[in-house]
């Protein structure tokens, strides 16, 4: 992409809101006009964030958080993906399965956390009991989506070439699934942030989710905000990351779910 | 009269619509081995008939029921705000296009932050208060509502809005009648996808800071110990959470009944 396009792509009108709105933000807290006690202006927010980093804790906090983000998506990538092939390919399978995962899915994450706390008090542990679960179901449900489905007449074109089972699976379900289990692996990685911040903010205190409850206790409230943009920027990059995954994995995907 | 008939007809197409309950058979398997293998007292792993006597011992102290209303009421208070402000602003920022490019920026920053991040702001500004558990679960379901009901307004069908042009509509004429009616499944949609948001932070928030509710009960259970009303409590919020997510789905199907277009929801 040459520069002008780049440059044209810009949303500048947002830009400049974002950019006024965080000067509007300064000033008001610099000239008195909002007076909270805990508000920090933007300008001591970066300060805050600096002083983070150079102590060196803002750096551990955010390798802990990402190290617990990985494994928990991974494992949930791991469990969900066979099993949502395993009742996308089986009705009987699904038959037998579906009613409890109907039960099980609206379980909310935190729920767990003071089971975690029971069995294995405040530790890596307790924060993977808190996140898989719910990391689990958006990559199950949308691998089993993608799979069920599938058109009847993409079989029938197997059918017609007289694909064995396994060529079946793999040259007609797996490309066809393949989106949806893309897009259910993108959510799950969101939601694995969500829970790894909120496990640290209950059951085990490190990273940033513990960062942002122990500046609050601290009343350091240009931390504490230092924090939650740092898991907010996260976040961002992480979905980023995934969608230009995605992207680079399924470059026609765009074209045939219709979308510019 | 006839309302009352849309009920049942819905509420009989919404049980047709449940998974077969034999599919029941992995949990109900599960939770049968776990009786029968677990004989003794366990400080762990006590055993799910257990589980139903640490919820009768919670009920039979008097703190069941008003944790579970304190619960329930922030929940439903926090959704019909966050779904009324959200609707607002959103229908607001939907029909100004330049408007929504102008803040889109800001508002899918703001949506990025986690919603339980924003529990210890809200606690700093706040104190530990109901009020502060309302703020917080209102601005956790918010985003989905307002993002959906803007990005809907904004893709009104253009030949609708030709239509109010023919027929000179005035600005409320158009709104109510062209642009509220089209994006309602779009604001039902958010609001589905708010619902599980709003549970995790309203029990977080409980858990946090221990004010009434089903999570302060649930950490208080596990500070002392009581596993088995730890386990209790886990299964009445996964209850709560499958009644909550239902109730909303035969409201949604009822209002929707003779909405013509379908929204695609399967990936949110």
């Amino acid at each position: 992409m040459d520069k002008g396009r780049l440059i044209a792509r810009i949303n500048w009108p947002g830009t400049t809101v974002l950019v006024f709105g965080g000067l509007a933000w300064e000033a008001a807290v610099r000239s008195g006009l909002l007076e909270y006690e805990y508000l920090p202006a933007p300008s001591a927010i970066a300060l805050g964030w600096g002083e983070l980093a150079k102590e060196g804790i803002l750096g551990s906090d955010i390798a802990h958080t990402l190290i617990s983000v990985a494994i928990g998506w991974a494992a949930a990538m791991v469990l969900g993906i066979p099993l949502g092939f395993l009742l996308g390919l089986s009705a009987t399978a699904r038959r037998y399965c579906l009613a409890s995962i109907e039960v099980l899915r609206p379980m909310p994450g935190v729920a767990f956390a003071p089971v975690g706390l029971l069995l294995f008090g405040f530790s890596l542990k307790t924060e993977m009991v808190v996140t898989i679960l719910p990391v689990l179901w958006p990559v199950l449900v949308n691998t089993m989506g993608g799979i069920t489905g599938i058109h009847q007449r993409l079989y029938d074109v197997g059918r017609t070439f007289r694909l064995s089972r396994k060529d079946t699976i793999l040259s007609i379900i797996l490309p066809a699934a393949m989106p949806p289990i893309v897009v259910g692996a993108r959510i799950s990685l969101g939601l694995a942030l969500v829970l790894a911040v909120v496990a640290e903010m209950v059951g085990n205190p490190e990273g940033l989710g513990y960062g942002i409850v122990r500046e609050q206790q601290a009343l350091q409230p240009d931390r504490m905000f230092a924090y939650i943009v740092t898991v907010g920027f996260i976040g961002i990059v992480l979905n980023a990351g995934m969608l230009a995954v995605a992207e680079a994995l399924l470059p026609t995907s765009r074209q045939l779910r219709g979308e510019p | 009269m006839r309302y009352t008939r849309a009920w049942q007809q819905y509420l009989k197409l919404s049980v047709a619509a449940l998974p077969p309950a034999r599919g029941l058979l992995p949990l109900v398997v599960l939770l049968g081995a776990w009786q029968l293998l677990q004989s003794g007292k366990s400080p762990y792993f006590p055993p799910p008939s257990d589980w139903w006597n640490g919820l009768m011992l919670l009920s039979k102290s008097g703190r069941l029921y008003p944790a579970l209303s304190a619960t329930t009421i922030t929940l439903l208070l926090g959704l019909v705000l966050a779904a009324a402000v959200g609707t607002g602003v959103g229908l607001f920022i939907g029909v100004f296009p330049r408007l929504s490019r102008a803040i889109g920026p800001l508002l899918e920053f703001l949506r990025a932050i986690p919603p339980p991040a924003i529990i210890p702001v809200a606690i700093l500004f706040l104190g530990y208060d109901e009020r502060m558990k309302l703020t917080v679960v209102v601005l956790a379901a918010i985003w989905p509502i307002l993002l959906n009901t803007s990005s809907a307004a904004e893709r009104v069908h253009p030949l609708l809005l030709d239509v109010a042009r023919s027929f000179r509509l005035s600005a409320v004429d158009r709104m109510r009648l062209i642009i509220l009616p089209s994006v309602v499944p779009a604001i039902l949609l958010g609001i589905r996808v708010a619902l599980p948001v709003t549970i995790v932070v309203t029990l977080l928030v409980e858990i946090l800071t221990s004010i009434e509710g089903i999570g302060a009960l649930m950490i208080g259970a596990q500070r002392n110990f009581q596993s088995s009303q730890v386990y209790g409590l886990l299964v009445l919020i996964g209850l709560f959470g499958l009644l909550v997510n239902n109730i909303f789905a035969v409201f949604e199907a009822i209002l929707l009944r003779r909405w013509p277009p379908k929204i695609q929801s399967e990936n949110f």
